[in-house]
């Protein structure tokens, strides 16, 4: 159990630096919901599942979906301007 | 240069703080031991207790009741500002399409986009609603429950487009979730008090351990939270997404004033 805990970690770690080092605002929303999943599976993995639960809705869902809209928000106001 | 000296300083600060922070670290008990008494204590007193078997729940719902209600009205408060902010700048028009950008081409969504996303909302609905009433028995909860609700909910987004997604999923019903719930938490926790009671006590039958009416108040409790944080979700990502709309005039209904 100890070596997939180990694993997840790595693999959280790997996916927050990609959302740091990814320059492409698109790219970084996507490597964020990334990061999300592998968080609620961590989770899951420590025997968390209802917070797996939540992180998955809020982590991988929800912010993603508001930077997304956010930054469409921003294409829109360009093209008109 | 700067960079250079971004690193010597970043080397200087570690080596300071590393005696400080390797005495922490060579402190903290072994990986995966439970050492909390606290946990050690409601697990040994609340199943007797209080009748139900998730003990975050019975935690989150009674034995710390009143710093959930702090985080439900922190939710309430979020959502309220949320939905003032965006739609004092864009007025409360309803109807339109999303804006399209010029020059970007349409892909319409094909049918087994459509159907699979009809039959995969549905589902996850209903698992929402499962969680949330099961919040008692196993893990999850009425917050687990409503967010998942409210991701079925965008869901049918992905699958119907935003026009007739905004026809489905109305603002009005959402709010009169919201504030619901928020209410009837406020009520389980003012009435003992109305009764002479200390507040939050729990004065409903406590039903049967591990059966679905377990936890007295809790089952009220897990209710208004399932509402409230199901309608404030949605009601955020409704909003949001409404930023994407495109305005039908110059100047709507609503604006400047």
């Amino acid at each position: 159990m100890i070596w997939l805990t180990g694993i997840m970690l790595v693999i959280a770690a790997a996916a927050g630096l990609l959302v740091v080092l990814s320059r492409n605002p698109k790219r970084q929303i996507f490597a964020l919901c990334a990061n999300g999943l592998v968080l609620s599976l961590l989770f899951f993995a420590l025997q968390a599942p209802d917070v797996a639960l939540s992180e998955i809705v809020v982590g991988a869902v929800v912010v993603p979906l508001l930077f997304l809209v956010a930054l469409a928000a921003v294409a829109v106001a360009r093209v008109r301007k | 240069m700067r960079i250079r000296f971004r690193a010597a300083a970043l080397a200087a600060s570690a080596a300071a703080l590393f005696p400080a922070a390797w005495a922490v670290i060579a402190a903290m008990p072994p990986f995966g031991e439970h050492v909390s008494p606290y946990g050690a204590a409601v697990n040994a007193v609340v199943p007797a207790a209080r009748h139900v078997s998730n003990m975050v729940a019975a935690v989150n719902f009674d034995l710390r009741g009143l710093d959930t209600l702090g985080e439900e009205s922190m939710l309430l408060c979020a959502v309220t500002g949320t939905v003032v902010l965006l739609r004092g700048a864009r007025g409360e028009g309803t109807s339109g399409s999303a804006v399209r950008l010029p020059g970007r081409a349409i892909a319409q969504r094909s049918d087994a986009t459509i159907l699979v996303c009809r039959f995969a909302a549905t589902l996850l609905f209903f698992f929402g609603v499962y969680v949330a009433l099961h919040g008692l028995v196993t893990p999850g909860g009425g917050f687990q429950g409503g967010v998942i609700i409210a991701s079925g909910l965008l869901l049918l987004y992905l699958g119907e487009g935003y026009a007739h997604w905004r026809s489905i999923v109305r603002g009005r019903i959402l709010s009169f979730l919201e504030g619901a719930g928020a209410l009837l938490f406020v009520l389980v926790g003012a009435i003992p008090l109305a009764l002479g009671k200390a507040a939050f006590r729990n004065i409903l039958p406590l039903g049967t351990l591990r059966d679905l009416y377990a936890g007295g108040t809790m089952v009220v409790v897990n209710a208004a939270v399932a509402c409230a944080v199901a309608g404030g979700f949605t009601l955020i990502l409704l909003e949001f997404m409404e930023e994407t709309r495109a305005p039908e005039t110059e100047r709507e209904p609503g604006e400047g004033g």
